[in-house]
């Protein structure tokens, strides 16, 4: 779903409050800012990961960013283990979740540790696509990726 | 939002308690604790480094030390600064909820009653989005954002004083020439109210102004109010952090381009290694041109005042290679330029690592 240039891939999962997708794959979930999050924060300028092996609780940060105006967390959607982040790939280019938010520019690479009381919030498919229309009415934003 | 913001008070603390009590408001914060506002200026000079800044990098250690300046990292982004009493931060930690959800909204009611403030004091003062106060193309303060805990932050200051001679010598900078750069862009393109007044302002009235202003902008009470015991063991807590060398130390991650004075205007240095010796190029870049530029290396450039007369041709000029070199090119064929294994190709190619560095493989 494309809305008010926000791109909502329907295939993903999604903690609507804290912005953040969730591709299941196995036992492992690889996480991302959603392009509303992206666009809300604004181009990063640098990431610092908690280190890989970390425990983290739910809504806990996986990693801290700044952009040209802000710091803030990325969180955890749900509790879990940090097995793999994407340090290389932000490394060679700080943008890349401002340009490909759903592709490269995924952050975290995580095993969920209590997945089945944890999940309740997450949602998919059509529902996640209207609640994400919601959420973009109530916060006016037209979402912008970066090009260059 | 809740009718009523708590104003924390706190002029002359320690320089490191400076930092920390937004902080710990922030992480203390909890559903019920009030909104509130800090007001809250160093009794001692120190420099304050960005979240993801390396401070080995960024700091001039030995001066700092010479001089008995601290060091600190604060969780809110952007580069070094030297502070003093000069300054009086003016710190929101407030609720997600009651802050408007976009940034650029966010700052502008936080800006407005700095604008009013400075305004009412007689100083022409506005607000240059997304998140500078300007005094006729002077910046007076800046400001910072961030998330900690539930809370939401923003960051600024009330800007009596700054010390630009102190502000240029704490920075790690390659040369002395881009030391005096920077004081010189600060002293362009920097204020202060002393400066714009002639005179300091009272500080009790500045307070009581910007309090009534925030009043006025938020449609709140504020009222003068204490921190909680909570709040302050928090402050203790992230004292003993913010002193570790685990959070001084930790390698740094933001990759700035030269030094920012303020929205517009960037100092930017870099060297180019052409056939005929290495140029070196500082260069002050305003709103996307280059503002002043200093040309200095090895190599031959004949003849001899050629150099200052193509520096001054290129002031005012757009930052793109073609406009450059095609600027160069021209001073080359005015002045009959010789320069033997360095082109107008290899000047652009210098100026322009300047402007735009190479991004790493």
């Amino acid at each position: 779903m494309i809305f008010y240039a926000c791109d909502i891939p329907e295939d993903l999962y999604y903690d609507i409050e804290r912005d953040v997708w969730i591709r299941f794959d196995d036992d492992v979930a690889v996480l991302g800012m959603t392009d509303v999050a992206q666009t809300r924060c604004g181009k990063f300028a640098a990431i610092s990961f908690r280190d890989v092996g970390k425990k983290v609780s739910l809504g806990k940060t996986l990693a801290t960013i700044e952009s040209a105006k802000w710091v803030g967390p990325f969180p955890a959607p749900f509790s879990c283990e940090i097995v793999e982040t994407n340090e290389i790939g932000f490394t060679q280019n700080i943008l890349l979740a401002n340009k490909e938010p759903y592709t490269l520019g995924w952050l975290v690479k995580v095993k969920p540790t209590n997945l089945e009381n944890e999940r309740a919030h997450l949602v998919t498919g059509d529902e996640a696509a209207e609640k994400y229309k919601e959420r973009i009415k109530e916060l006016k934003i037209n979402c912008l990726r970066c090009i260059d | 939002m809740s009718q009523k913001i708590r104003l924390l008070y706190m002029e002359g603390v320690s320089p490191l308690r400076s930092q920390t009590v937004y902080h710990a408001v922030a992480y203390a914060m909890k559903e019920d604790t009030p909104n509130t506002i800090i007001m809250v200026s160093p009794n001692a000079p120190y420099v304050c480094i960005g979240y993801h800044q390396d401070m080995q990098k960024e700091v001039d250690l030995d001066y700092c030390a010479a001089n008995g300046l601290s060091v600190y990292r604060r969780e809110v982004g952007g580069g070094a600064v030297y502070l003093d009493n000069g300054q009086l931060f003016t710190q929101w930690i407030f609720h997600k909820d009651d802050l408007p959800s976009s940034l650029e909204e966010r700052f502008k009611l936080y800006i407005d009653p700095l604008v009013q403030t400075y305004q009412e004091l007689g100083i022409n003062a506005n607000h240059r989005p997304i998140n500078d106060v300007h005094v006729s193309g002077k910046k007076i303060g800046g400001t910072g954002a961030a998330q900690m805990g539930i809370a939401e932050v923003v960051v600024g200051s009330l800007m009596y004083t700054f010390d630009k001679k102190t502000m240029s010598k704490v920075l790690k900078v390659p040369s002395q020439k881009m030391r005096d750069k920077i004081f010189e862009s600060l002293e362009a393109y920097m204020t202060t109210m002393t400066e714009q007044l002639g005179s300091t302002p009272d500080r009790a009235m500045v307070k009581d102004l910007y309090t009534k202003k925030v009043s006025e902008a938020l449609g709140a009470e504020v009222y003068e109010g204490e921190w909680t015991a909570e709040e302050e063991a928090m402050a203790q807590e992230i004292d003993a952090r913010f002193t570790s060398d685990e959070w001084l130390y930790q390698k740094g991650r933001l990759q700035q381009p030269g030094v920012k004075i303020h929205e517009d205007v960037h100092i930017v240095e870099a060297a180019f290694k052409a056939q005929g010796g290495l140029i070196r190029v500082i260069a002050r870049l305003r709103e996307g041109r280059i503002d002043d530029v200093s040309i200095s290396g090895d190599f031959t450039l004949l003849p001899s005042f050629a150099l200052g007369a193509l520096e001054q041709s290129l002031r005012g000029l757009s930052a793109t290679p073609e406009t450059l070199k095609s600027k160069i090119e021209e001073a080359y064929y005015r002045l009959s330029i010789q320069s033997p294994g360095v082109t107008p190709a290899d000047f652009t190619i210098a100026i322009m690592n300047a402007v735009t560095p190479p991004q790493p493989a």
